[in-house]
Parts: structure tokens; sequence; C-alpha cells
């Protein structure tokens, strides 16, 4: 096993992601945002500044994963992700979770420079839209300045990136899991109540708590798939309660993880590059 | 107390990144095409250092790519005294493979032979799936038991489906972990379904197969998951007439006297 070393009086960092969503999933998909498939205008209606209110009573920074295209259409909602410090890291322009081939470089580019005018910085965090990438993808996130890509569900703590046998410089792999800390496979796979997916997720923290571990939750603020609606997004309130139990866990930002893991990159190698 | 012993196999399909491989080149294999990479990043440790906290020893159905590109992980089971069983070459449909069959449960074979040093004498098919060719080939390469089907608590013959000579350990779908993981059920309702299904066999007795992946989607190899089959495992081995043997034990003490004892406690 690595030598994991958090931040001094800390045993488990905790990440709460939530990826933006709107209705630009449905538009890239070629289809229209109408009807029962109108759940992601619910991110800008309601479901980010839900969360953003929840964040600030709970004095929690957070990271947001915002579509290039909701940045467009949201502007204002997305400035005050930002203003109030929670991160702004980058998930396709229109949540593309197909392959993009040549064309994506200039597609991580618009997005990129849209996140940069909204709000004053350049992103430096992306997690795939979809959970698909390439070796053209880590190239270009690598030359925009990017630190971390959060995609990948091979293992339980943050690695130094590798591609294809290759270790990336100064760039970290910081692991998600769509299977099992994400809203989307209880709410549109099992259909599970919010309250045994609140069970489940306590189980998933206390496990990784005790591997003095990180937790890195998923969470998506519109209807439908998502955890935007009012009894989805109270167990999130109660999750919060429960980790706030534990004095040696600490709520973190997805980049402030990855620069503290960049301070001493040997320590995050993995041993094998399988 | 039940009606006959009732006897638990441990087996575990060490799946890694084979069942992506069918369908995608090497660099494809990232992100939500790199769950296979968790066994062997952390899954098999954790599946490793459960069965030795209870003293459990397991069969592992291996697919003989994974031996050959993990040849350390198989090293690390034998080495803990487990057994080896073979699970096809590459994750392949067996139902699909027509002429290509005999070529690929052959390979397998041998492969899994020279890596462990000796003949595999179980196997169970990747993803379930079967042609009606599936068991005369594996008994001509001498299998002495099948552990895919799912239609009986207790071993039976194969000679009348083909398998001349073989034995048959059944598994339960309920009790393999992928069936609700696979569905994206949570960890309290797997549990849930496992307690319940084992008490009421426990009551008429006879065998109980639990079939755990490594992986971190449909997979026990999580913190949180291990923890739960810690937790089944509990229930399990304090029950009253309750013992455990690998699969190979089973099917070779079902020849011996036709029946299903207790095992080790």
């Amino acid at each position: 096993m690595r030598n994991i070393v958090w931040p001094q009086g800390v045993k488990c960092v905790v990440a709460l992601t939530v990826d933006s969503d709107g209705p630009c999933c449905e538009i890239g998909q070629k289809v229209l945002p109408l009807g029962a498939r109108a759940h992601g205008r619910y991110s800008g209606k309601g479901g980010i500044q839900r969360y953003l209110d929840l964040f600030a009573r709970e004095n929690i920074p957070a990271t947001f994963y915002v579509c290039g295209h909701d940045a467009e259409a949201w502007p204002d909602l997305v400035r005050a992700i930002a203003g109030a410090g929670h991160e702004v890291a980058a998930h396709g322009y229109m949540h593309e979770n197909f392959e993009l081939g040549e064309a994506e470089p200039a597609l991580l580019e618009k997005s990129h420079d849209i996140l940069t005018a909204v709000t004053g910085g350049p992103p430096r965090g992306w997690r795939s839209p979809g959970g698909r990438k390439s070796a053209l993808t880590m190239r270009t996130l690598q030359r925009l300045g990017y630190r971390y890509d959060s995609s990948e569900k091979d293992d339980d703590f943050p690695y130094l990136a590798e591609f294809d046998g290759q270790h990336l410089e100064g760039f970290m792999e910081l692991p998600n899991n769509t299977s099992s800390l994400d809203d989307f496979p209880f709410y549109r796979v099992s259909y599970t109540p919010p309250s045994e997916v609140l069970a489940h997720w306590i189980e998933e923290f206390d496990a990784i708590y005790r591997e003095g571990g990180y937790f890195n939750l998923t969470l998506h603020p519109r209807l439908g798939y998502g955890s935007g609606s009012p009894a989805r997004s109270a167990i999130i309130r109660r999750l919060i309660a429960h980790i706030r139990q534990y004095s040696d866990a600490r709520f973190m930002r997805m980049i402030d993880i990855a620069d503290w893991c960049l301070r001493e990159p040997a320590r995050w190698a993995h041993g094998r590059i399988l | 107390m039940p009606r006959q012993a009732c006897t638990l196999c441990v087996s575990v399909n060490f799946h890694g990144t084979s069942l992506e491989r069918q369908n995608f080149p090497h660099e494809k294999l990232y992100a939500k095409f790199g769950y296979g990479r968790y066994t062997g990043n952390v899954g098999h440790q954790r599946v490793r250092s459960l069965l030795r906290d209870r003293g459990l020893k397991a069969t592992y159905f291996v697919p003989a790519y994974e031996a050959q590109a993990q040849p350390w992980a198989i090293e690390e089971i034998m080495a803990d005294g487990h057994e080896i069983a073979s699970h096809g070459f590459m994750m392949e449909d067996l139902g699909q493979a027509g002429e290509k069959e005999g070529e690929l449960l052959g390979q397998a074979h041998e492969f899994l032979t020279r890596l462990t040093g000796k003949p595999p004498r179980g196997f169970r098919a990747p993803h379930g799936q079967m042609s009606a060719c599936t068991l005369p080939i594996l008994s001509r390469l001498g299998y002495f038991y099948d552990a895919s089907f799912q239609d009986d608590f207790r071993p039976y013959a194969l000679d009348g489906d083909g398998g001349t000579g073989m034995v048959e350990i059944p598994q339960n779908e309920m009790l393999i972990d992928a069936t609700l993981y696979g569905l994206n059920h949570t960890h309290a309702r797997v549990l849930k379904t496992w307690i319940e299904e084992f008490d009421a066999a426990w009551e008429e007795g006879g065998l109980l197969v639990l079939t755990l992946h490594p992986r971190s989607d449909y997979g026990s190899g999580r913190a949180s998951r291990i923890g739960l089959v810690a937790r089944f495992l509990d229930h399990v081995l304090t029950r009253e007439n309750v013992g455990w043997q690998t699969c190979g034990e089973v099917a070779a003490a079902w020849r011996a006297g036709g029946n299903v004892g207790p095992g080790r406690p």
C-alpha cells in the first residue's frame, strides 16, 4: 500500500462534487429538453442554488464540474459558485459522452475559455462527461494547464496520473466511482429511496474513513437521475452531519487535494502500471 | 437445527480487465472502461486478506488472460492455498464461440496448467454462457467438475449433459455479488438478500456457493463491500452444522460418497 499522508490533523479527505449537467446533456445528444426530457433545466432553476445554499450553511468548500454550455446559459449562477469560494472545474461543452476524435482539443479549449471568462480564472480540474477519455484528452488538458482529472475508477486513492504506461508530470488522478459513490446508479438504475442511499453512502464513508481515505461523492443538481429534489438533497445534509462527527475528516476542494498531492508527487506514484 | 449439514463454498471470479479487452484496445481501458484495473490495484488484496482473516480457502475461477497479465496475483492465490480453476480465456461468450470454442478452452487450459504447475480440475463458464459442446470439450480435457449451472442446491453428475465423468457444483444467482451490484443495489439490500437466502437454505441443508468479484463496479472489492462480505461470512460460519470447502473438495466428496458433508468448521 502507498504511504498516504494527508494535511496535519486530517485522517480522511472529503470531496463533495457536483456535476452541473443542465439541458445541454440532452441537447448534445440531439434530444429536445422538453416535457419529460427537461430534467436538466432544474439544475439552473434551483438545483445548483440548493447546493450553494447547503454548502454555505454548512461552511463547506466544494467542487462543481460545469459544462461549458451551462456556463454560457447561466453565467451569473456559475459566477456565484466561484464567488462563494468553490472550485469551478470543466465537464465538457455539452456533456459529450461519446468519441470526439480529433475534434476534442478544440472543444476542451472552448469550454476552458468559457469557464475562464465567466469565473475570471482558468479551470484546473476536469471530469469526463460520461466517463470516457483518451491519450489526446490527457495531453490537451496538460497543455491547457490542468492539474488533475477525476474520471478513473481503478483505485481508492489519488495517484500520479498515467496514460498507456507513461506517468504525466505534475498531473494527478483523483478517482471517482460511478457505481457506488454517485447518485445516478441509485436513482436511474435501481430507483432506490433516498433514505437507503444515505445508509449506503454512510457505510461507504465509514469504511473509507477507517482506511484513512479519500471520499469523493458525485452529485447531479438536476431532477431525474440527480439529487436536485428536496428529498434527495435532504440526505446530503444528513450525510454531512454524519461526516461532521469525525473532527479529522476534512472537506476539501478537489484542486486543493491535487495541489496537496503534487507537493510530494513521488509519494503518489503507482507501484505498478497495469 | 438444519435437517442436514450445510457446506459453504466461497468462489472468486477473478475478473480484471479481460471483460473490457474483448471489445476495446488497451488505450481505451480508462475511466468508465477501467473498473477492471481495480482488481489488481486494490480489490484482489482486500479479498485475499478477508479470506486469510477468516481462515477460508476459496476457489478462484481465473480467465487465462488474467493469469498471464497478473502472474504475481496467481502466485499469491496459490501461496495462500486456494484452488485455481479455469474461467475461459478472456471472458468469451462460449455460446457464441462456434468452432473456435475447442481451441479457446484448450488454450486456457494450457496457460493455466503452465502458470500454476498443474491442470485445473474445475471450470466456470464466463457469463455463465455455454454451448452444447462446452461440457464434452471440458470432459475431454480432463475436467472433473463444472460450476456454472444454477439449477440445484446439491452437486449432481453431468454425464447426462455431455460432461462424462464430471460433477456439477451449482451456484445460486442471488449469492453472486454481481447480480445485485450490477443493478446498482445498495449494500444493505445485498446483505439482506444473502442472509435471507442463507437462513432458508440452512433449514434444508446442502450446498451454498457464494461468488465474489474483486472489481469496484459489480464486485465486492471496495472497503465497504468487503466489510459486508465479512458480516455475511460471520453470520454463516457461526451457525450450527455449517462448514466450508473448496468447490474441488465438494466435488470430490460428493463423487466419493454421494453426499454433501459439513466440510471444515
